[in-house]
């Protein structure tokens, strides 16, 4: 089958949520929605009255098995062109110009097996957050850990969910490190992500786990690095960067 | 390069992957795993896993092995420029 040509459509926003201060969830109805791989990011269009273009590529928060919409995580960058846009002026029922989904490299399916440890940071997050979702919607038991960096408490992205999956699912486990600002009471991991750390996380799976790794581009550096300095297999590691840290 | 700059420019910095769009766009098929053969250094890498430069006028693609330039690519109003000298080949699995 050869697939169709990537072509700009025309998603209507379905729904708005807030996620954290600096990050929401919008969710689009697409007119030619297609099932992605969990992963796999969308590239988002604004043209303005003078005919300027520019676009940013937000990955898809949203599992395949939820049809006919997706679902991005996008977090406000400041300075940002699209992003403030986003999350200031775009309403429910406005339209907005999608083409995806794009990318085959980023992508973990149920098909792919496991053992399986995510590493994430920031926003960093989102896509790792499809792979759960697809891997909870086929009630898969391949055994998960995520490993998820935030600055503080407030930062955490679809924290209820994620300890939700793990109270439901004795195959999931979520790890949180907090770089900055720790909940009160906090008796866990309290700085970045580092090979003592990811040793630690990574210890039932060994050397077989399938790692994605998602964040700022120099956390995803350090820990890819940590990873090949452990000795796992570099063709099991699979990296996304997302460019500087947010704020 | 001053360290700054050399900080600045890794932490710039995204994966080939974050221009599958435009890839997909000019070869009409998902190139991200598609294997790129450095000119420069022989070492093969996935085009997902492709250094990527997306901040300038164009996107530039570079070995993660050896940092050579691999693909360029410029988008004008009226025309898209696609560079490989840096590219020994492209290989691409037959798409299922």
């Amino acid at each position: 089958m050869v697939q169709p040509v990537l072509e700009w459509q025309a998603g209507r926003v379905t729904a708005i949520r807030p996620e954290t201060r600096q990050t929401k969830s919008f969710s689009f109805a697409l007119p030619r929605w297609m099932a992605h791989r969990p992963g796999q990011h969308y590239d988002v269009r604004l043209t303005a009255p003078d005919g300027y273009q520019t676009q940013r590529s937000y990955s898809i928060a949203s599992p395949p098995e939820r049809l006919g919409e997706i679902e991005l995580t996008v977090e406000r960058i400041p300075d940002g062109e699209v992003s403030p846009y986003l999350h200031d002026v775009l309403m429910p029922g406005d339209q907005l110009e999608l083409r995806g989904p794009i990318g085959g490299y980023f992508v973990w399916e149920v098909s792919l097996g496991g053992p399986l440890l995510l590493v994430g940071g920031g926003s960093g997050v989102v896509p790792l957050m499809a792979m759960l979702r697809h891997r909870a919607a086929q009630h898969s038991t391949v055994p998960a850990r995520i490993l998820y960096s935030s600055r503080t408490a407030e930062d955490v992205i679809y924290r209820d969910e994620l300890d939700g999956m793990a109270a439901a699912d004795p195959t999931f486990e979520p790890f949180y490190t907090f770089t900055r600002q720790p909940p009160t009471g906090w008796t866990g991991y309290r700085r970045r992500i580092d090979a003592t750390m990811l040793a630690e996380v990574m210890r039932p799976f060994d050397k077989r786990a399938r790692v994605y790794v998602c964040g700022p581009t120099l956390q995803v550096e350090a820990v890819a690095n940590a990873l090949v300095q452990m000795e796992l297999p570099i063709e099991r590691i699979r990296t996304e960067r997302f460019g500087p840290s947010g704020a | 390069m001053d360290n700054d700059q050399t900080d600045m420019n890794s932490a710039l910095m995204v994966d080939g992957n974050a221009v599958a769009g435009q890839l997909e766009q000019i070869f009409g098929r998902d190139m991200t795993m598609a294997i790129a053969r450095c000119a420069g250094c022989a070492r093969d890498a996935q085009m997902g896993a492709l250094m990527a430069f997306i901040r300038g006028p164009g996107i530039v693609l570079r070995c993660p092995a050896c940092l050579s330039a691999i693909v360029r690519i410029v988008e004008t109003p009226s025309a898209t420029y696609l560079e490989a000298r840096g590219a020994a080949y492209l290989r691409m699995a037959p798409q299922a």
